[in-house]
């Protein structure tokens, strides 16, 4: 799943080596906090969200398998 | 003997480098899910490439819902037009979703107007996303009896059927 969610995000930002995805566990959750360039934020939010929430439903969709509830943090 | 460019299909737009590139952005997605499907070219639209995932997670898991399907297929064509300029667009299908929806809207759209016809008045469907829209325009549009428009913004947009005057 990380390694799903890691090809996505740097096949789409201009600076693929700048990109960081730290996994955090909670005791019913995942949380990934995805870190990227700042000159590629628009990259991986997109207009009004659309290409972050598409990333939320992908990694969400990914992990039904595992029956784990995950959450994608787009940090700034 | 004709001096076609053998390289260029001449009912698609795109040249055949650029579908190579969408169907490897596609078998890269794969690669990473687990790399337990496969993607093939299975339908061409103009400028759009129908590629179809199967395997087992294309059928318990991307073809599951048009919101995940149409999710995965935003970000794989986001991804192909960071590497590549052009109007090759990825029309993503999974565990057969597409075609089996493709089916159950038109029939939708033709009892719907059907009922428009008996009633004489003006039904409106449900929100759908514009590829989806266009699959009821398209299949209403030869009808001489009922005539189909768009109206509502964003996620409200939807088809209205009507009685044609």
């Amino acid at each position: 799943m990380e390694n799903l969610l890691e090809f996505l995000v740097k096949a789409l930002v201009d600076e693929p080596d700048q990109v960081n995805i730290t996994e955090v566990q909670q005791e019913q959750s995942t949380t990934y906090e995805v870190r990227v360039a700042p000159g590629d934020l628009g990259k991986v939010i997109g207009k009004q969200g659309r290409i972050a929430n598409a990333l939320r439903t992908v990694t969400k969709a990914a992990a039904m398998k595992h029956k784990r509830k995950v959450y994608v943090e787009i940090i700034a | 003997m004709t001096d076609l460019d053998p390289n260029e299909d001449v009912n698609s737009p795109n040249t055949a480098e650029e579908e190579q590139i969408a169907l490897q952005v596609v078998l890269d997605f794969c690669a990473a899910a687990g790399g337990t499907m496969e993607a093939e070219l299975t339908d061409k639209q103009g400028s759009h490439l129908m590629i179809s995932l199967t395997g087992v997670d294309a059928d318990e898991t991307w073809g599951k819902t048009g919101q995940i399907l149409d999710a995965l297929q935003l970000l794989l064509n986001h991804i192909l037009a960071h590497r590549i300029r052009g109007d090759v667009r990825i029309m993503l299908d999974a565990g057969n979703y597409r075609s089996r929806r493709i089916e159950s809207l038109r029939a939708h759209a033709r009892e719907l107007a059907a009922e428009v016809k008996s009633r004489n008045m003006e039904c409106e469907l449900e929100p759908l996303p514009s590829h989806e829209r266009r699959i009821i325009h398209s299949e209403l549009a030869d009808d001489p009896d009922v005539e189909t428009y768009s109206e509502g913004s964003d996620r409200d947009r939807h088809v209205v059927i009507a009685p044609r005057k």
